[in-house]
């Protein structure tokens, strides 16, 4: 029990799980013990107690997985399992993960360790884990059917290989994928360098989040697995803004970000305040000529980013995808869009058959985040977050790179909200406003056209006025 | 012949011992309600009603006065029947049978007038003129023989008669008790039709909006406006319904002028705890029903009539009575006696008459058989419909206006949350007041189920198929 309890040391709030049923004791008594995770908050860095030394990732709303030398192989024990993720306060899903959370835990290696997973599937099928970007022997690479058998239910399997090249990777399964990853089935893994590697520099806060997506109606638990492109939770870790922790560093660290991307489509990550530059992809460290200055970083479906930048400026700065859409929460795909329409006499007319009605879009969105009205249960809402102005109206792939001169090295707590140096917010105004001067010239024509315009369609825009109707 | 010596003589005697029950008795007579008793008396049990014959003035104003209270508030279905049996001129007319059937029975017991006959003759003789002359008043024997039996008969039919016309109150009671439903649930979808124009406009109107500040295209609005012109057509169509069934109940009330204003309550009545248990239904409608009663009397009529037939086949007159006779000189002097007369059946044996008699008392047995056979099959079928019907309409109370109201709560929360839009949230309001038309069509089908029971139970209903709802088709 000692060894259990050192093994266990370290890793924030643990607690064993129980075996299930299906999977023999005498069986697991050989086997390094699972170790579930019951909390969706960020856990601090497992620092290695044993191993080789290296410098620990944070995994944004989640873990690392503990492990056991034997023989100086370094076991861990992954547990494939449904789970339910807590995605914001107030939203949970049924999702299928690792060791109690999805994202599963992430693995954390050095450059040469030789490595022994064991994968116990407490699925209702078959599954298989592949590590996507290692280099390993062709049957460890985990595709059922084409290099091993499929884990069944109840079943427990052992990959091991040398973790030979230092980086950014992932881990997901390689049968029935399509169910599995729709339903949270991923994790990270990343490889320290042994020693001082000329590509990768040392960094003092290094963070990874997996992007992945899911569609689960407003009012239910399970994602839809069928969805292909429509989904309607855009999430860094299985978690959406405000649920998502902010990445909390002191002014002047040295910060790097990997990011993996889950989900079937691109998400250009864009951060506030700083430039960065790609240090690495799932292919390894990018060459220091091939580096450039940005402040969004493209990351393609299945791919790897390790951006890095020095935290510099002080503040809270916004860090997200910058497809807007994916930094909202559910939200209808088929509502019309309501701007300018004039609801006067319409309203009231509505109201006598849709007692609760309200109306909203007639002025933009916004109003969504203003209006705290009951939505179905276990719906996050569309936008919201609240921040020291008012509402953020974010949802989905949003959170902040929050930097303070006080944050103490190694401490990842929420230092709470900016506080502006005097003089240095955007404010209002009050000035007289000059009549703009509009552009008079008609230009001249590329090609003069075969028939004559029609006359053109008189729209009526309403102006933003008093907004009484409701 | 000697056959008919031996009637002849038990005739004779039971002639003067009939003529002696006559003579004591005295004549039938009207009676003081004229048969309306047992009228009315079925209307106090069966219907917990009152019913007037209206046959003075006073009566007439009797009524009127009863009429305009019940229109003074909004009609209950209890007002609306009673109403019906005060007001409603065809029952009146239905109870001039009774006046007619009375007429025949008090006619069939009174004595038939006796008959003179007078012969006189006169020839010229050797001694001055000779007469001859006779004189009789003879009476039908025959018809105090059978008075008791044919005023049995007429008796029996009097009954009917008052069976009959009971049966025609008790139908228009019914009747109106069905009109009444039909025609205040019609008013009820009028009001819901009226809610789902008002969506339908609403979601036109908005649509109109969106296109003119370029949010929708015409082939949006052009949707939208459809919805809205079917909805236009629903609403019309039941008003048209409405008035139909209004009028139709006006009609069975007896109602013109300013007394068709009457009003309706807001609703129809709810549905009760739970339905009639009636196990025994069939054995109720055997003893209750008024038809089964009726062809059962009849049945017996026909019988006595058979009965008579026969005894009277060779008879078809016997007449009695004094005479005088004078012969030779007007001054010989009358001789009295006295003259019996009967008709020989030499050429009609009866035998037709019997027959025919059997032939109507076998026809009657059939239709007494028959008349039962379809009492009981109608009081089950009438059973079986107000039971289903009560569970249909229970169905909609209880299982489909609940979960349609749990479908427009979260669709309310998924426009809260912007999951959906307003026009999504208005097809639902259109869809949700379908289904409240749906319900009250349900509730509305249970009471007319209610109604045809009772009646199975008491005279022979007018079952209704099974309607289909209207609103249901129109619901999307
Ligand atoms: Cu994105």
């Amino acid at each position: 029990m000692q060894s259990r309890r050192h093994f266990l040391r370290g890793a924030g709030t643990l607690t064993a799980a129980v075996a299930a049923a299906t999977v023999s004791k005498v069986a697991m008594a050989a086997l390094p013990e699972p170790v579930s995770q019951a909390s969706p908050n960020t856990m601090p860095p497992l620092l290695p107690r044993t191993g080789r030394p290296y410098n620990p990732v944070v995994t944004l709303n989640g873990w690392t997985l503990p492990w056991r030398m034997n023989n100086g192989v370094k076991e861990f024990h992954l547990v494939a399992e449904p789970v339910e993720r807590e995605m914001a306060p107030g939203f949970k899903a049924h999702l299928w993960g690792y060791n109690g959370q999805s994202p599963g835990p992430t693995i954390e290696v050095v450059e040469g360790d030789r490595v022994r997973v064991f994968v116990t599937n407490r699925l209702p099928e078959h599954t298989s884990v592949h590590w996507h970007g290692q280099r390993l022997p062709n049957g460890m690479d985990g595709v059922s059917g084409l290099t091993q058998k499929s884990i069944q239910p109840g079943k427990t399997y052992v990959y091991e290989f040398v973790a030979r090249r230092p980086g950014t990777f992932m881990y997901h399964p390689h049968a029935d994928e399509m169910t599995q990853m729709a339903m949270g089935m991923m994790g990270f893994w990343v490889t320290h360098p042994k020693t001082r590697h000329p590509l990768i520099e040392e960094v003092d806060r290094d963070f990874c989040f997996l992007l992945n997506a899911y569609d689960i109606d407003p009012g239910s638990y399970t994602p839809k697995i069928m969805t292909m492109l429509d989904f309607n939770l855009w999430s860094w870790n299985s978690r959406i803004f405000p649920g998502i922790d902010t990445l909390n560093v002191r002014q002047n660290d040295k910060v790097r970000i990997r990011v993996g991307n889950l989900t079937m489509t691109n998400h250009p990550i864009h951060l506030h305040g700083h430039e960065f530059t790609v240090t690495g992809t799932d292919g390894g460290p990018t060459p220091t000529g091939s580096r450039w200055p940005e402040v969004t970083a493209d990351i393609g479906v299945g791919q790897m980013r390790q951006i890095e930048f020095l935290a510099d400026e002080e503040g809270d700065w916004a860090i997200h995808c910058h497809k807007s859409h994916h930094t909202m929460n559910a939200m209808g795909h088929e509502v019309p869009t309501m701007i300018g329409v004039d609801h006067r006499g319409i309203a009231k007319q509505i109201t006598q058959l849709v007692p609760d009605y309200m109306v909203m879009g007639e002025r933009g969105m916004a109003d969504m985040g203003e209006m705290e009205m009951p939505i179905p249960d276990n719906t996050a809402r569309m936008m919201t977050g609240q921040g020291p102005f008012g509402g953020v109206e974010m949802g989905g792939m949003f959170s902040v790179l929050k930097v303070r001169k006080n944050q103490k090295p190694g401490d990842y707590k929420d230092p709470g909200w900016f506080k502006h140096p005097q003089g240095t917010v955007a404010f209002e105004y009050n000035g007289a406003l000059a009549k703009p001067a509009r552009f008079q010239s008609k230009g001249g024509q590329t090609m003069p056209r075969a028939q004559p315009d029609s006359p053109p369609v008189e729209v009526k825009v309403r102006k933003p006025v008093g907004h009484a109707d409701h | 012949m000697s056959a008919v010596h031996s009637t002849l003589r038990s005739t004779r005697s039971l002639a003067i011992s009939g003529l002696a029950v006559v003579l004591l008795a005295g004549c039938a007579s009207f009676s003081q309600d004229g048969g309306f008793n047992s009228v009315a008396t079925t209307a106090r049990e069966r219907l917990k009603k009152e019913v007037m014959w209206s046959r003075s003035d006073a009566d007439q104003d009797t009524i009127a006065q009863r009429v305009a209270e019940l229109l003074s508030k909004p009609l209950s279905v209890d007002a609306a029947v009673q109403l019906a049996l005060l007001n409603n001129r065809g029952l009146q007319a239905a109870f001039a049978d009774l006046a007619i059937s009375e007429s025949d029975l008090v006619q069939a017991g009174r004595l038939p007038n006796p008959r003179f006959a007078m012969l006189r003759g006169s020839q010229s003789g050797p001694d001055g003129r000779e007469y001859s002359i006779e004189q009789a008043i003879t009476f039908n024997l025959f018809s105090l023989v059978t008075m008791p039996q044919v005023s049995a008969i007429e008796r029996r039919r009097f009954e009917q008669t008052q069976r009959m016309v009971s049966l025609e109150m008790l139908r228009l009671a019914s009747e109106t008790r069905k009109t009444y439903y039909t025609a205040l649930a019609a008013e009820q979808s009028v009001r819901y039709a009226l809610q789902v124009r008002r969506a339908a406009e609403a979601s036109a109107e908005l649509a109109r909006r969106m296109a003119q500040v370029g949010n929708f295209n015409k082939l949006q609005q052009a949707r939208e406006q459809g919805f809205y012109a079917d909805a236009a057509l629903g609403s019309a169509r039941a008003e048209q319904a409405s008035v139909a069934s209004r009028e139709q109940l006006t009609r069975l009330l007896g109602l013109w002028g300013q007394q068709a204003q009457f009003t309706l309550p807001e609703r129809l009545p709810d549905l009760p705890q739970a339905p009639n248990e009636l196990p025994n239904v069939e054995q109720m409608a055997m003893t209750q029903r008024l038809d089964v009663q009726a062809i059962r009397l009849q049945t017996e009529a026909l019988a006595n009539n058979l009965g008579l037939t026969k005894t009277t086949r060779f008879i078809n007159v016997l007449e009695f009575g004094p005479t005088r006779m004078l012969e030779g000189k007007a001054d010989a002097g009358y001789k009295k006696g006295y003259e019996v007369s009967f008709e020989l059946p030499l050429f009609d044996w009866g035998t037709a008459k019997v027959a025919k008699a059997e032939a109507l008392y076998m026809q009657s047995l059939n239709i007494a058989a028959q008349t039962a056979i379809n009492a009981r099959s109608e009081v089950r079928e009438a059973y079986q419909g107000y039971r289903s019907s009560y569970d249909i309409a229970r169905h909609y109370r209880d299982e489909i206006m609940p979960i349609k109201n749990r479908i427009s709560e979260e669709n309310q929360l998924r426009y809260n949350g912007m999951l959906i839009g307003v026009f999504d949230l208005l097809a639902d309001a259109r869809a949700q007041v379908a289904s409240v038309n749906s319900t009250i069509e349900a509730l509305r089908d249970f009471w007319i189920a209610e109604a045809d029971l009772e009646m199975a139970l008491i005279g022979k209903p007018k079952l209704n198929p099974p309607t289909r709802s209207m609103a249901a088709s129109n619901a999307d």
